[in-house]
């Protein structure tokens, strides 16, 4: 059973060209922690919602009638959370945040829920709801306790050019192909943006190839219209280290790879 | 490509027969190497960070990008990266850092010959704030020169300091001060390096690396006591002190790195032509305050192959002797003599030198204190 209110606060995206982000709304707000009178306490995702809107902020500045924007939907499968579904809503008013509508769902209903609405990217800090909504095709990343220290003026997306990131996932054809288009249109809205002061960048990694690899995905990012802002490549160097300094809000594998394995 | 019985084909250096090698690997895996037609030499793998000797250069310094550096400080960023872009199959020709890279490598491909197994090795690290759109032009570069690196971080400009941390950085150079400046100040050995007018042959096999003495590898309070109290009080202060080691400064760890490789190579028996080679290169003089810089470095049990105490005389015509791949100096006015007369000097913004005007260390009429 699925069931969606629109958030009466904000305005409507245009389905046809926005970007839709569903974010489980265990991520954004502190599950069961009651801040006062109410209203949820901030979750890991908080700063990550700041980013995409003001992503939003920044394109409608460049352009007033701009319809290729985040489209943000707040996704819940936890019964608990749906018995207090107007705690939910009244949190995000509370603090303003853009979002476009809730999604109430039972678990099973869950991945179906996302395709119904034609989301483009699902996030979460469930690995076990990530991995499922993956295997059903929905573009999903994880998030985790590092999100929540990335920056709210910008919305950092990493784009891993040889993967291996979820080791236990296959990247299917269709996995690929979701990765690459919701990436292509994340490039577009980059390119509303000069080079410098923009509220969106995008970063490529290789870890395990050398500098050819990397070569080989910087040329399969410009063949799908995506500049990247930075680009890393590790040739087999810890990943931690330098994640803990690039702090991307999340993380996009599968699909970008320039060579064979 | 086929093998014929009794001939020897050479891979990588090493002489390889069609019974067996000459190195510890085993034997089918050379025979695979060989009948890869396409790849004639493995690549090695790189090193991890945590025991290799990390060296991070910025592109300006390992490449020449006079033309683009203009464009981009006359024309602006988006003009810059068009170009860039436009030019990308054009590689970019050799910088100051190049030869240094070069031999870094060299060293590198004998270490890796006495020392199959081993990751002590020399890691090149290009560490730019170049966009990424500059990256694929970067590539080719590197691909065209046929250097060794598979490192880098185009941060797109963000600091770099932190990704030099991630990469346990051992040696950072750039040509922009104030990136040296920040790593100074976060503990990393940095210097920014200089082009110099011309740029005199260096040796392809022997690493040379030079270095002042007193605020690169040892700490400024000497230097402090003769700018504030002239070169009188300097002397009778040095040899007052003759056996208390000095304070080290910030290049005392990389020549501590160095010294670490040395060791290897005399351990195989290579001292004499050891393809490493270290030089002091200082203003103190032999007869008195080198004492010091000598019991300093013996204390911290550190050698150096060479230590020319020049008593004042300028640096740049016994560098030119040297021919190091690198020199490392506090005061500007002895990298640029240096780089006046072709060696690849780099300036380390340290200590008590950066706070008062650049004059001969050893002018008398300037002891007066520091502004």
């Amino acid at each position: 059973m699925v069931s969606t209110v629109q958030n009466t606060d904000v305005k409507q995206k245009d389905s046809d060209h926005a970007v839709v982000v569903a974010v489980a709304s265990r991520a954004v707000f502190e599950p069961g922690a009651g801040g006062g009178d109410g209203v949820y306490a901030e979750g890991v995702a908080f700063p990550l919602l700041q980013a995409l809107q003001k992503v939003n902020e920044r394109l409608l500045e460049e352009n007033s009638a701009e319809s290729l924007l985040f489209d943000i939907v707040l996704i819940t499968t936890d019964s608990q959370q749906q018995q207090q579904s107007s705690q939910l809503i009244s949190s995000t008013k509370h603090y303003g945040l853009e979002v476009s509508r809730f999604c109430f769902s039972t678990e099973e209903d869950f991945s179906e829920s996302l395709l119904k609405n034609n989301v483009q990217l699902f996030l979460s800090t469930d690995r076990n709801e990530v991995s499922q909504t993956s295997q059903k095709g929905v573009l999903s990343a994880l998030l985790d306790e590092y999100t929540a220290s990335c920056p709210s003026e910008q919305l950092r997306v990493l784009l891993c050019g040889d993967a291996v990131i979820r080791p236990d996932t296959n990247p299917t054809p269709a996995s690929r192909q979701a990765a690459q288009s919701f990436s292509a249109r994340l490039g577009k809205m980059r390119q509303r943006f000069g080079m410098s002061d923009s509220p969106l960048s995008i970063t490529l990694m290789t870890s395990c190839g050398g500098r050819d690899s990397c070569g080989g995905a910087l040329q399969t990012l410009r063949s799908l219209g995506i500049s990247a802002d930075e680009a890393y490549c590790l040739a087999g160097a810890p990943q931690g280290p330098i994640l803990s300094v690039l702090r991307p809000h999340f993380l996009l594998s599968d699909g970008f790879s320039g060579l064979e394995d | 490509m086929s093998l014929n019985t009794g001939q020897s084909l050479t891979v990588s250096g090493q002489d390889l027969t069609k019974n067996g090698s000459s190195s510890s690997r085993a034997s089918w895996e050379d025979a695979r190497t060989v009948l890869k037609p396409s790849t004639p030499t493995r690549k090695p793998k790189p090193p991890k960070p945590e025991n290799a000797i990390t060296i991070a250069v910025s592109a300006r310094v390992l490449f020449t990008m006079e033309k683009e550096q203009q464009i981009y400080e006359q024309q602006g960023m988006e003009d810059y990266i068009k170009y860039q872009v436009e030019h990308e199959t054009e590689p970019f020709s050799p910088g100051p850092a190049f030869s240094f890279v070069k031999a870094l490598e060299a060293v590198n491909a004998q270490l890796r010959e006495l020392y199959p197994e081993s990751e002590e090795l020399f890691d090149v690290v290009l560490m730019t704030n170049n966009h990424a759109n500059v990256g694929l032009r970067l590539i080719n570069t590197i691909n065209h020169h046929q250097l060794f690196i598979e490192r880098f971080c185009m941060t797109g400009g963000n600091s770099p300091i932190g990704y030099l941390k991630a990469y346990h950085a051992n040696l950072y150079l750039s040509a922009d001060p104030i990136k040296v400046r920040e790593a100074l100040e976060e503990g990393i050995a940095a210097a920014t390096m200089f082009t110099p007018e011309k740029m005199t042959e260096v040796s392809e096999t022997q690493l040379r690396v030079a270095f002042d003495g007193d605020a690169v590898l040892f700490s400024d309070e000497s230097e402090r006591i003769y700018k504030a109290h002239g070169l009188d009080k300097f002397f009778e202060h040095e040899k007052a002190h003759e056996n208390k080691p000095l304070d080290h400064g910030p290049l005392k760890c990389f020549l501590e790195a160095l010294g670490k490789l040395q060791k290897k190579f005399y351990a195989k028996g290579q001292r004499m032509d050891c393809p490493i080679r270290t030089y002091l290169v200082t203003a103190r003089s032999a007869a008195s305050s080198g004492t010091r810089a000598l019991k300093t470095l013996r204390s911290w049990g550190l050698e150096i192959d060479e230590a020319l105490f020049l008593a004042g005389a300028p640096k740049g015509p016994m560098l030119e002797k040297i021919r190091p791949h690198i020199f490392f100096d506090d005061q500007m006015f002895h990298v640029e003599g240096a780089a006046e007369m072709g060696t690849v000097a780099c300036h380390v913004p340290y200590g008590i030198a950066q706070r008062v005007t650049k004059r001969g260390i050893w002018d008398k009429e300037t002891s007066s204190a520091p502004k």
